[in-house]
């Protein structure tokens, strides 16, 4: 099987994968999640709404927002 | 993307409504800065002030507790343990943890030891929880900062919570509430400590990054009791808003801290001099100036203070249906 680019949304306990190569923004779109609601990180890294994923990378979407 | 300040490392945060990209050195600049704008702004903090910071584990609270001390405030933490299974214990432990690592230990108050564990206030009292939760903080708030001379009392909202607080207010022309809502709320002379929001300039996602980057170890769940939280409904539609017009929503809230807004009574007179008192205008809470509640002191706008006629409902509630014991 070909290796994929790994969305993790822990807090929805969800997790997807997406063919790469593809922009943050673009799989954001694909997964239905608001940019401005979330931080995408890889490792230590913060990743901005444009940078481009890799097949076989794995990446984390944690939610912002906080309610209450 | 390359910074837009340095123009020379790679971008890290892009902020569509700033019309900026930042490497993490260059954000944490632009974030220390809006947040001294912030104070400065309003005159939230002085040098001087001893700042009881309420902290939740969330990346709000722990963030503004950071940038504070960082600031070289005199600073303490809160935490106030709401008693909710498995969440409060998690959160409890990332504020610890924090705290620890900065040679810190937060005041805790723990909210079953006073009777008041949200989820059983919530069913004894037939109030929903972010209600109770939002009155038994105040209460803890003020009570903790007097009782420990603290001289204002800091939480971490941030311009999200206050946009969609803002949005809320207006869709149902709470005129009492917009007419208070603002980052600072002064003292009230009677027993009632200063609070403010140094965070309301920054949004969620800069707190978040700011969290993140500083390596911030933050609760990232939600508090199971706000699932159906209406400010999240709020916070959903300004989001919709804000990606079609960036910078909309802090427009939106910026313009009703305007002085010549007429929804709101004008806080730009504050602070007063040490000493002096507020005037009934500016009564952050209620109508007047609060008195002492009769059963525990506390300032209050009733002869009985709301968190004491809390307790009591609960606690007649539980004589009444004693809880059944777990397991």
């Amino acid at each position: 099987m070909l290796p994929m680019i790994r969305v993790r949304l822990p807090q929805k306990k969800k997790e997807l994968e997406v063919p790469g190569p593809r922009r943050v923004m673009d799989i954001l779109a694909q997964a239905g999640v608001r940019p401005t609601t979330v931080i995408v990180t890889q490792g230590k890294k913060l990743l901005t709404k444009d940078h481009r994923v890799e097949d076989g990378e794995t990446i984390d979407v944690i939610s912002v927002v906080s309610g209450g | 993307m390359k910074c837009k300040r340095c123009r020379r490392a790679e971008a890290a945060v892009d902020l569509p409504s700033h019309h900026a990209a930042f490497c993490p050195d260059c954000f944490f600049l632009f974030f220390q800065r809006q947040v001294k704008e912030g104070i400065r702004k309003f005159r939230l903090l002085s040098p001087s002030d001893r700042v009881l910071v309420c902290v939740s584990g969330g990346k709000d609270s722990l963030v503004l507790w950071d940038v504070l001390m960082e600031m070289g405030y005199e600073t303490e933490g809160l935490y106030i343990d709401l008693g909710i299974e498995g969440y409060s214990e998690r959160s409890k432990e990332k504020v610890l943890a924090y705290a620890a690592a900065r040679g810190k230990t937060p005041i805790v108050v723990d909210l079953a030891k006073e009777g008041v564990p949200i989820p059983e206030a919530s069913r004894g009292a037939r109030i929903p929880e972010c209600s109770v939760c939002g009155t038994v903080k105040r209460y803890f708030f003020n009570r903790v900062a007097s009782e420990g001379k603290f001289t204002v009392v800091a939480t971490g909202h941030n311009l999200d919570d206050e946009a969609a607080r803002l949005l809320g207010n207006l869709l149902h022309w709470h005129r009492d509430h917009l007419s208070r809502q603002h980052p600072y709320l002064p003292d009230s002379g009677a027993g009632l400590v200063r609070k403010v929001k140094p965070l309301w300039r920054v949004s969620e996602l800069e707190t978040a990054s700011y969290g993140f980057l500083k390596g911030i170890d933050y609760v990232t769940e939600e508090c199971p009791m706000s699932e159906d939280a209406t400010s999240l409904v709020y916070k959903e539609v300004l989001s919709l808003i804000e990606e079609q017009m960036p910078g909309t929503r802090t427009v939106f809230y910026q313009g009703f801290l305007d002085p010549g807004n007429p929804f709101r009574r004008a806080p730009e007179t504050r602070p007063r001099a040490s000493g002096e008192s507020a005037t009934d205008t500016e009564d952050p809470e209620g109508a007047g100036t609060p008195r002492a509640c009769a059963s525990c002191g506390a300032p209050a706008w009733a002869d009985i203070c709301s968190f004491c006629r809390l307790k009591e409902r609960v606690q007649r509630r539980r004589e009444r249906r004693p809880e059944r014991a777990p397991g």
